[in-house]
């Protein structure tokens, strides 16, 4: 296939332009200017990683000497108490036995900022998300939300914030209506004695749940219909336009792009652009990186528990997110 | 037939590659046309053709007649009850061989309870409703007892319920020394048993009652909607906040009062316990509730259906019986029709799965 070569191509171009001033500029490391530090072709192992990541073949800008540097001085602006900040994670720690999962794990996401969250597998991404969650307790650092310093303890306490997520699996009931879905666990009563034995109000919730979903303009044929007669792309706006629903700081996404076709993955990158102009900070876990790069305002990548790059999107292509998530270039310089 | 559009996309996307993820096509028909392809109204039709023939081919007609409803209605007052238990944990992914178990054990401590309020003099009418109570009770701890094992102990509840069915056959044979108890108030069988509302018996007046209360509870409530919710994605309802095994042991405790209910009405019907005719009964209840369509994984019930389930057993028995053909062949045609409703209604959500 002539987008396989492209694809070899342009890494080979990568490589090569990296290796050269590239590489040398933009490590830290003391080795970086010797040349007799042995380089490790990485080239199959970029090619199959950018497989993974979609990678398009529309590299033509060329890394400049000492980007790299630049964006890693520029990590973890210290996020302040500011109340601009939705959900931020400060120098989060986290180990498993001998696992050390986070190191020292930064991301702050501000009101109407869309943040995507790169890193390879193993980088610390989901283990960043569960302390966010409060599904894990960090051994340190601290968690903000809404500019206020957080200790979360069990699933509730976050949304008891206002911090709402999307589920890689959408976390929906396949055999409930969408109405249903929308509620489940804060479903509504008919007011009177109904209500006190529980009888729900399935009018109030119906219309609440479709000015929600107008609000993002998604548009659903019938609310009473289960989830599991939806396509793939509705099911995954219900789980968005429930989230948004109840979100009042924060929305935290975790793959929501992975089981989707591309124009439905478009759509929900529209989305979350939307989402984020409600005012609502937007937190993305994907491995989709050029629909995030285009849809992002800002990228956080983690490497080995780390937080090494935290910079506008518009100042990252794919393969150099590529090559900065699989730190070839610290592979190198050791 | 109705077309489902795509969630409306913003204008700045591009359309070109359609046939990407198409919606599905068909689901909703005409809601009428829905129900009449459900399970349940299939089983219905099964119903209505059983009893046009055993009617025609009984002698003299039979089975047509007062005498063979009335005693079809008191008969089925038992198996009705328990698959409406069983529905109930059904709903969420749970099934029950306990039932049987449950309530033999209900009867027996009910049967005792009286024994001994009748011995402190109390009057007949009195005993007769505290051991009403005492039978529902019993049927609740039975209950809580499950669902502490399936949701405290995290057991699956096949497993469980199995475990239960032993101990609680056991239990029961030790209170009284495998011996039925048969001093039990008279009172019973004539104010209750053979008490009619209408044409109906009281016991299975009763029995709807409960069906119709259960098929609110599912339908309308949120603890019905929580109980579809857990069997349709447990980890889903976990997320959403819900306390979900606080919910599974508030509906095996309400599940287990069906059971003390129906160990009440074996009771005021034969006036003693019957602890050897119950050993079926777990799986009984589950196939009627099989057929009349409520999704062995949860997440769909059918309390209607379950309705027309349990009658169809029961036709089926009786007709058999009053047309001379061994009662064997009851369990050959359940068996089959099992079989075949879970077949047809597989095919269908294959064809509404097929996108």
């Amino acid at each position: 296939m002539p987008a396989h070569r492209s694809r070899a191509i342009l890494l080979v171009r990568v490589a090569l332009d990296c290796e050269k001033p590239f590489l040398r500029h933009l490590d830290d490391g003391p080795q970086a200017d010797r040349p007799d530090v042995p380089r490790i072709n990485i080239v199959p192992t970029l090619n199959a990683i950018s497989m993974q990541y979609h990678c398009s073949p529309a590299y033509d800008t060329p890394a400049k000497p000492g980007r790299l540097r630049e964006m890693r001085q520029a990590v973890v602006p210290p996020a302040a108490d500011k109340p601009s900040v939705a959900i931020a994670g400060e120098h989060l720690a986290k180990r498993f036995g001998h696992v050390e999962a986070l190191i020292d794990a930064s991301v702050a996401v501000h009101r109407g900022e869309i943040v995507a969250l790169f890193g390879d597998n193993g980088a610390g991404k989901s283990t960043f998300l569960r302390c966010l969650l409060g599904l894990e307790r960090p051994d340190a650092g601290r968690l903000l939300i809404a500019g206020r310093p957080v200790k979360l303890a069990k699933m509730k306490d976050v949304r008891a914030h206002g911090v709402e997520s999307v589920y890689q699996d959408l976390a929906l009931a396949p055999d409930l209506s969408t109405i249903d879905n929308m509620f489940l666990g804060r479903e509504q009563k008919i007011r009177g004695p109904l209500g006190c034995i529980g009888v729900l109000d399935r009018r109030r919730m119906g219309e609440r749940a479709d000015a929600a979903l107008k609000n993002l303009s998604i548009e659903l044929p019938a609310l009473r219909v289960p989830v599991r007669h939806l396509s793939g792309g509705q099911r995954q706006a219900i789980a968005v336009a429930r989230a948004v629903m109840w979100a009042t700081t924060a929305v935290l996404m975790d793959e929501p792009t992975a089981a989707l076709g591309a124009r439905q993955s478009q759509i929900v990158c529209d989305l979350m652009r939307n989402v984020a102009q409600q005012g609502l900070g937007v937190l993305v876990v994907s491995h989709d990186l050029p629909r995030l790069l285009a849809v992002a305002d800002r990228v956080v990548i983690l490497r080995r528990g780390r937080t090494i790059v935290d910079t506008a999107a518009a100042n990252l292509s794919v393969p150099e997110t590529v090559s900065i998530m699989v730190g070839y270039h610290q592979q190198n310089a050791s | 037939m109705m077309t489902i559009a795509e969630f409306s996309a913003p204008p700045s996307l591009d359309h070109g590659d359609a046939g990407d993820d198409n919606g599905p096509s068909e689901f909703a028909d005409h809601p009428l046309r829905a129900w009449f392809a459900s399970s349940a109204m299939l089983v219905l039709l099964v119903d209505l053709a059983m009893i046009g023939f055993f009617s025609l081919v009984s002698r003299d007609h039979v089975f047509w007649s007062i005498a063979n409803a009335l005693s079809l209605l008191r008969d089925g007052t038992e198996p009705l009850v328990l698959a409406l238990s069983v529905t109930l944990l059904m709903s969420a992914g749970l099934i029950d061989l306990s039932i049987g178990a449950n309530l033999v054990l209900c009867s027996v401590i009910s049967a005792m309870g009286m024994q001994e309020l009748s011995a402190a003099g109390l009057p007949p009418p009195l005993v007769a409703s505290l051991g009403f109570v005492i039978a529902l009770v019993a049927g609740c701890a039975f209950g809580i007892a499950n669902g502490l094992i399936i949701a405290g102990l995290r057991i699956n509840s096949l497993i469980a319920t199995l475990g239960t069915l032993g101990v609680g056959s056991g239990v029961a044979l030790l209170l009284t020394g495998g011996q039925d108890i048969r001093e039990v108030p008279m009172l019973l069988q004539s104010g209750f048993a053979q008490a009619r509302l209408g044409f109906i018996p009281l016991p299975m007046a009763c029995a709807l009652a409960l069906a119709l209360v259960i098929w609110f509870l599912l339908r309308f409530t949120s603890f019905g909607m929580r109980t579809l919710a857990i069997g349709s994605n447990e980890s889903a309802v976990l997320r959403a906040g819900v306390a979900v095994r606080r919910h599974v042991i508030a509906l095996t405790a309400l599940a287990g009062c069906l059971p003390g209910f129906a160990g009440f009405v074996d009771l005021a019907r034969y006036g003693a316990t019957t602890m050897m005719s119950h050993d079926e009964d777990g799986l009984v209840a589950v196939t009627a509730t099989v057929i009349g369509g409520t999704a062995l994984s949860g997440g769909r019930a059918s309390v209607i259906g379950t309705v027309f389930g349990a009658a169809l057993g029961l036709i089926l028995f009786s007709g058999l019986i009053i047309i001379r053909v061994r009662p064997f062949w009851q369990l050959v045609v359940t068996g089959v029709v099992l079989i075949a409703a879970v077949a047809s209604d597989q095919y269908r959500a294959h064809r509404v799965g097929q996108h």
